[in-house]
């Protein structure tokens, strides 16, 4: 129960520190232009990178492709590039990627 | 108004994070944490990864070390969040503090997005964070006490993520340079996924290098 506490305690401390260090770091800070176009273009890459980690699916050291959270992505992609409005787009994406996973697989 | 718009735009990932959440509190349960300490390591750690992680070690028998090893890397990808987000949320002044406790996966996406279309908003940033937060805890706590199979899959709750992420991406590849990034990081991730599947340093990796080619091209497009 202590050991419990005390994991928890080291893994806020860690966490936390985490998080503190990017934002202290940059606060109040005048970018420079070199820096702040870098910036502009990290949340891209990171959000790119979020929907592969979810699209490959890791089992056994192997790579597995997930279609239905591809399809549903490119429904939802499809959507918002015609309708340019949010909820509806994750409606339809998360609809279509149930519907191939019921159906289709 | 700003505070609405946040706790809408958070909603569908606050419901995502939520069924998360839930699994986490059936994963700490069995991990023979009790209701109090399941919840209030939601509350004190407050980041998905590191917690699912934790609990799952700990229920294989894993020591102390080696779960804060794999926290540790785990949170890498936080300094770059953090050193992204500094600008839109410096305006809070000391408050930065505590809306620091958001600086992850998720309030990342919806924040920089926000910040990029407004400019600096702690509020939208704070209700955003709070929004998951609540959502979060209240869901371990339920997890926690119901204690047994609870499977997001079969809702389609996992599909919330990527499928939001892809909503958020689409709309922001306006430019070349922008495109060639989004190109650049598929293509990096995909790599180390292929040689390290499942591995903890994709996602720092790639938002590292690949806005150097974005940068890189737009450089390039300014001198000629």
């Amino acid at each position: 129960m202590l050991d419990q506490w005390i994991l928890i305690g080291v893994l806020a401390a860690a966490t936390y520190m985490s998080r503190i260090i990017g934002v202290e770091l940059m606060a109040g800070r005048e970018l420079s232009p070199t820096l702040r176009l870098y910036f502009n273009y990290v949340p891209v890459a990171i959000i790119s990178a979020l929907i592969v980690k979810q699209i490959l699916v890791p089992a056994d050291e192997q790579l597995f492709i997930s279609i239905p959270v591809l399809i549903g992505c490119i429904a939802a992609a499809i959507t918002i590039k015609i309708s340019k409005s949010f909820l509806p787009s994750l409606v339809i994406g998360i609809i279509i990627g149930l519907l191939i996973r019921y159906f289709l697989i | 108004m700003i505070i609405k718009t946040g706790f809408i735009e958070a909603l569908p990932l606050a419901i995502a994070i939520a069924a998360y959440g839930l699994s986490y509190g059936v994963m700490a349960d069995q991990a023979s944490f009790s209701l109090v300490t399941a919840v209030a390591m939601s509350v004190l750690v407050f980041s998905g990864s590191v917690q699912m992680v934790a609990v799952a070690m700990v229920a294989a028998g894993a020591g102390m070390a080696s779960v804060l090893v794999t926290a540790v890397l785990l949170n890498l990808r936080n300094l770059l969040y953090g050193a992204a987000l500094a600008e839109g949320i410096t305006p809070a002044g000391k408050w930065r503090w505590l809306l620091a406790m958001g600086v992850s996966d998720e309030p990342f996406v919806l924040g920089s997005a926000r910040f990029k279309k407004y400019g600096p908003d702690p509020l939208y940033f704070a209700a955003v964070v709070g929004t998951f937060y609540i959502a979060w805890i209240l869901a371990a706590l339920l997890g926690s006490l119901i204690g047994n199979q609870v499977d997001p899959q079969k809702w389609g709750l996992d599909l919330a993520f990527p499928v939001t992420f892809a909503a958020l991406l689409i709309p922001s590849l306006t430019d070349k340079p922008v495109i060639a990034t989004a190109l650049a990081a598929i293509t990096i991730a995909i790599g180390l996924e292929y040689f390290l599947p499942g591995n903890e340093f994709t996602i720092i990796i790639t938002g590292v290098v690949a806005p150097l080619v974005g940068l890189y091209l737009s450089r390039r497009a300014l001198r000629c």
